[in-house]
């Protein structure tokens, strides 16, 4: 009897390969109810249009560790803390030393879109779901997306590249809503547009035409607008049901230690099914903290003294394409703010701070120095004068350049600021 | 494990390190003279930085626990085991920017023409970097780490010596 990790995806996965190197005499069981595993999820957008074939996907292949049982398309129903015991959905008992939970989030689908005989509607979270949809678009190129966060703007943005007529929609009045300021939003809106994305702001689908099981066109403001397929990408959630009476659930959700711990001390959780408590609740829902948790939980598993996660951020970076971002964060509140905006280009960049800490911002269009302001969000204090020194771009990239001087003309090279 | 150091008392920032890095890592053509003419422009992994008064190039670090590594989104970053380097498959790279965000040093550069990350993996199979060979003052440096631990250790042993000679004597102590 080992550890038994539940979920493996960026955390759980991460978690079990650690596992196996920091506690090599402990065997390691991972239980997921997808029938593939060890994927990049953050690639389904590139899947999904074509830009990438499977194979890139995986970064995790079976090898001959017999300590490491990886178990696919089983579902854990519940837990059992008493008896340290997992329930399956293949009806079988796994019992547990250490646990850890990373079973991650499931597509929220909003009950119009919840028309299983529908042919045409796809949820953007797995890849049983991805191969699907690529496949069908093939003949059915007409899309609508349903939520303009990360999700949807990056395979809105990876569909029109492809040529895609893509539609996007979202109920707030600007895009990525919990990412950008309005005025950043707008940029990145316009950039859409500017590549042939249609946008619905402050709107929603209401209403589906469906024909002989196929779905034809979807209702947003009274308009409707054909589609053969609709993406749902309207945000995430934890799935908790399979740990309901096991009394490791706070309103609705897991909430662990900055050592992601749970309630219990055999029990851990990391990735996008846990809540960090720091004082404040944490969720980063991102590729990298998944990682970075996984291979925590793993290290704590038997530590005598746990270690913490670094200072947590919720920052994530994209090419959209051909629009760069790298968003730091957006604070919910009481925040100044310090702006550098090219007017007639894409670049825009902006900091969030609150007495002298960066708390957030975005660089969009050139994210020069992104590396060493996220890691100035997690450091102490900096004076107004170092941000305006770093919301500068500064690019760098050959340039050639007749220099007249006087009768002399000179060819010059040097290494300025770059355009794109 | 090799490494590069930098030595910011004789760096001048004249940025031939950083030219020759970009034409000869980053161009087609490999010349200076024809990489300044090149689409997309070459773009360098060492950049100078700092004011007239102090400059120093700077690449990556090729940190032990990279936090670029636990990012990349793609499996394109790797580090390499026999040198230790932490290399770009630019053949994986995607230039989602991941990386650039999680660089503490920020020495990790979006290059958005050829859509990936650029960063320095010391010239891994030249025989010298390029920013070392070219370096006019010498401020760049190919230094085996191992070798600078055993200087390190010759120096801490001397500083013992330097303290066990001065017994319980009082007063400030003067080491070398
Ligand atoms: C299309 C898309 C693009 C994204 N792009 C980015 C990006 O650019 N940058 C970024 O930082 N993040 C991105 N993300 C988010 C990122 O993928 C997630 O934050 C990350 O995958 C979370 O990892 P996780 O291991 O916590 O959860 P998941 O990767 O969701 O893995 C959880 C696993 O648990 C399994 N599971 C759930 N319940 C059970 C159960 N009861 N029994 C057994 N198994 C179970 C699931 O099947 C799943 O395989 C993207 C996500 C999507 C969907």
């Amino acid at each position: 009897m080992g550890c038994v990790i539940i979920g493996a995806g960026a955390a759980g996965m991460q978690a079990a390969l650690a596992c196996r190197k920091n506690w090599p005499d402990s065997q390691v069981t991972v239980v997921d109810s997808e029938p593939e595993v060890g994927y990049y999820r953050t690639l389904i957008p590139q899947f999904i249009n074509r830009a990438l074939t499977e194979d890139r996907l995986f970064f995790w292949q079976q090898k001959q560790d017999r300590e490491l049982d990886v178990r696919a398309g089983v579902s854990v129903d519940a837990v059992d803390r008493a008896n340290r015991t997992l329930f399956l959905s293949d009806n079988q008992r796994l019992p547990y030393r250490r646990l850890i939970i990373a079973s991650g989030g499931q597509p929220i689908v909003p009950p119009i879109c919840r028309t299983p005989a529908v042919r045409g509607i796809f949820p953007v979270r797995n890849l049983t779901v991805a191969r699907r949809a690529r496949t069908w678009l093939r003949t059915n190129p007409d899309t609508v997306i349903l939520g303009g966060g990360l999700v949807g703007v990056k395979l809105a943005a990876h569909l029109a590249e492809f040529n895609y007529p893509v539609t996007l929609i979202e109920r707030e009045r600007q895009l990525l809503p919990q990412a950008l300021s309005a005025e950043a939003a707008g940029v990145v809106a316009a950039h859409l547009q500017d590549k042939g994305v249609r946008l619905f702001l402050a709107a929603t689908v209401d209403d589906l035409q469906i024909s002989g099981g196929l779905l034809e066109a979807v209702r947003v403001d009274a308009r409707w607008i054909p589609c053969r397929t609709l993406f749902v990408a309207a945000g995430s959630l934890p799935d908790l049901d399979f740990l309901a009476g096991s009394g490791l659930v706070t309103e609705g959700r897991l909430e662990v230690t900055t050592s992601l711990q749970t309630g219990d001390s055999a029990i851990f959780a990391a990735g996008d099914v846990a809540t960090i408590v720091d004082g404040d609740r944490f969720t980063p829902w991102t590729w990298p903290q998944a990682v970075v948790q996984g291979k925590l939980a793993a290290a704590n598993l038997y530590a005598g003294a746990p270690l913490s996660l670094p200072r947590l951020t919720r920052v994530n970076a994209m090419n959209l394409n051909g629009l760069s971002l790298a968003i730091l964060g957006l604070p919910a509140c009481g925040y100044d703010r310090t702006v550098h905006a090219d007017s007639g280009s894409t670049i825009y960049r902006e900091l969030f701070h609150r007495d002298g800490r960066i708390v957030g911002g975005v660089l969009i269009g050139d994210i020069s120095s992104a590396g060493r302001l996220h890691h100035m969000m997690t450091g102490g204090a900096v004076s107004l004068a170092e941000m305006e020194e770093y919301i500068i771009p500064r690019r760098k990239a050959m340039t050639a350049a007749s220099l007249s001087l006087g009768k002399y003309r000179k060819k010059a090279t040097w290494l300025g600021p770059g355009g794109g | 494990m090799k490494v590069i150091a930098v030595y910011p008392d004789r760096c001048t920032g004249c940025k031939t390190c950083e030219l020759y890095c970009a034409a000869e890592r980053g161009s087609n053509s490999k010349s200076l003279l024809k990489a300044v003419r090149e689409e997309p422009s070459p773009m360098p992994r060492v950049r100078v930085e700092g004011t007239n008064e102090l400059s120093v190039a700077l690449q990556c670090r090729q940190c032990r626990q990279a936090p670029c590594l636990d990012s990349c989104l793609t499996g394109a970053l790797r580090r390499d085991d026999q040198s230790g380097i932490v290399v770009v498959q630019e053949n994986r790279c995607i230039g989602c920017w991941t990386c650039t965000l999680f660089c503490p040093y920020g020495v990790i550069y979006p290059w958005p023409e050829r859509k990936i990350a650029l960063k320095c993996d010391r010239c891994l199979y030249m025989e010298i970097p390029v920013c070392v060979d070219v370096c006019p003052t010498q401020a760049l440096e190919l230094v085996d780490l191992a070798e600078y631990d055993t200087v390190l250790q010759a120096k801490r042993a001397s500083v013992l010596e330097t303290i066990r000679r001065a017994g319980d004597r009082q007063g400030a102590l003067i080491l070398e």
